[in-house]
């Protein structure tokens, strides 16, 4: 039966409102935050007749807080509001880059913080890999307060959420580290990269790696660490094409994903190419 | 339900589901055809529109989330027949071609104009990275935004 009035679309005036229209609507409820990855339901022959709850007028979940310890970052912050508020961050350089290319201008004035990180089908989400890099944390309001996860942990969870589980903010951590966000979109890939890969590194007095966190995304259905790669780098000077080898020789770490746009096979390729491109813009940065 | 919203300063009532495209109700009940529906996946930009001057593909947008909002379309640059500086300087490099992408790009650049004085010319192409025209008349485009910036 067709679903109507505040049953079909419902906006939440608190989160606290939020919270009880999606527990009352159990699995039926979904959350609506940009639209732009939901809009697109029918396109890929997935169910657009469920019961929504709109959260992207919500205050709370539209702030950005700039401190010297920590960004925290609203679920229904825009990419377009992000990559302008993080612009001159350093530290969050991978961070700003990603949300300040994704999709197209149009696309990141509306997509959200939030609903890139909740769409497990969306796996070109470029601001993902630079979380992971960042190593950020999100925080998530349950029906019984809040709860804060590694957004690794997160990711995994997130199709498993019980219902009335909303993610409310993502937190990163302010240090001295560099980080850089490399993708290679293809025309035939509408304006969504093929494969992304985010590093943040520190370096120790003599420029050499002290840690490095690298995170693929696109490549397989959900974003994640390579750190076969991150080992090799560690006690090493920043070295663009050391990078690339090393990624060269654990490419079969992946198994890319076929879609419509690119063969697995050809993210697979690639990768040691924007592993490169991503080192290349860390040793610029020196 | 009713949702309500202002569109090109008038206040338009839609009782439309909330989760039709903005496009459809702009066009098929308010007759507002410049914003075209080509790729309903957010790519090709010719539904491009203002929401509370925000650039946005009205493909993906609910009507439900623009509900409150102020949604100025291509129709509303024109105002009593006066083609707006940027309109003028197109025709003048004759740079509309098929004119299916056009009122997208149109929309795209005079937001991109108000809030960026004094853009670059790779400026200009990054903000019109997202209208695809099929007829590839971007340069003329470009060269058309660029001379209606002022003078240093």
């Amino acid at each position: 039966m067709a679903l109507s009035g505040d049953q079909r679309f419902y906006m939440a005036s608190s989160v606290a409102d939020a919270v009880a229209a999606l527990r009352e609507r159990g699995v039926e409820g979904v959350v609506l935050a940009g639209a732009t990855w939901l809009m697109r339901a029918a396109l890929r022959n997935e169910r657009s007749d469920r019961s929504y709850v709109a959260i992207s007028k919500l205050e709370d979940l539209r702030r950005i807080d700039i401190r010297p310890s920590t960004i925290t970052i609203g679920a229904c912050v825009t990419h377009a509001e992000l990559a302008r508020a993080i612009a001159h961050v350093g530290s969050c350089r991978a961070l700003a880059s990603a949300a300040a290319h994704a999709a197209n201008p149009a696309v990141r004035e509306v997509a959200t913080v939030g609903g890139n990180l909740c769409s497990p089908g969306f796996a070109a989400s470029d601001l993902t890999p630079a979380l992971i890099c960042l190593d950020a944390q999100v925080e998530l309001e349950t029906p019984s307060g809040i709860e804060r996860l590694p957004i690794e942990q997160f990711l995994q969870l997130r199709d498993s959420l019980p219902p009335g589980w909303l993610l409310r903010s993502v937190a990163v951590a302010q240090l001295p580290c560099r980080s850089t966000h490399a993708r290679l979109p293809l025309r035939k890939a509408g304006d969504y990269p093929v494969a992304i890969v985010s590093v943040a590194v520190t370096l120790n007095a003599n420029g050499q790696v002290d840690s490095a966190r690298m995170a693929v995304g696109s490549v397989e259905a959900r974003a994640r660490r390579w750190e076969h790669v991150e080992r090799g780098m560690i006690g090493r000077l920043l070295d663009a094409q050391h990078a690339a080898d090393l990624a060269e020789r654990h490419s079969g770490d992946f198994a890319g994903r076929d879609a419509v746009e690119a063969p697995g096979w050809y993210r697979e390729k690639v990768l040691a190419t924007v592993v490169r491109r991503a080192v290349a813009d860390l040793q610029s940065q020196l | 339900m009713t949702t309500i919203l202002q569109v090109n300063g008038e206040e338009r009532h839609s009782t439309s589901d909330p989760l039709t495209p903005l496009v459809d109700v702009l066009r098929d009940e308010l007759f507002l055809t410049g914003a075209k529906a080509v790729c309903r996946e957010g790519f090709c930009g010719a539904c491009t529109v203002m929401l509370d001057g925000r650039p946005v593909v009205s493909c993906l947008m609910p009507l439900g989330l623009a509900a409150g909002g102020d949604v100025r379309t291509v129709e509303s640059l024109a105002p009593d027949d006066v083609l707006s500086p940027l309109q003028r300087a197109l025709e003048q490099h004759d740079a509309v071609q098929c004119g299916m992408c056009f009122p997208g790009m149109v929309i795209s650049l005079t937001a991109f104009l108000a809030s960026h004085p004094n853009p670059s010319r790779n400026d200009v192409k990054a903000a019109l990275s997202g209208n695809i025209c099929r007829c590839t008349g971007y340069e003329r485009i470009v060269d058309a935004a660029m001379s209606t910036l002022q003078a240093p």
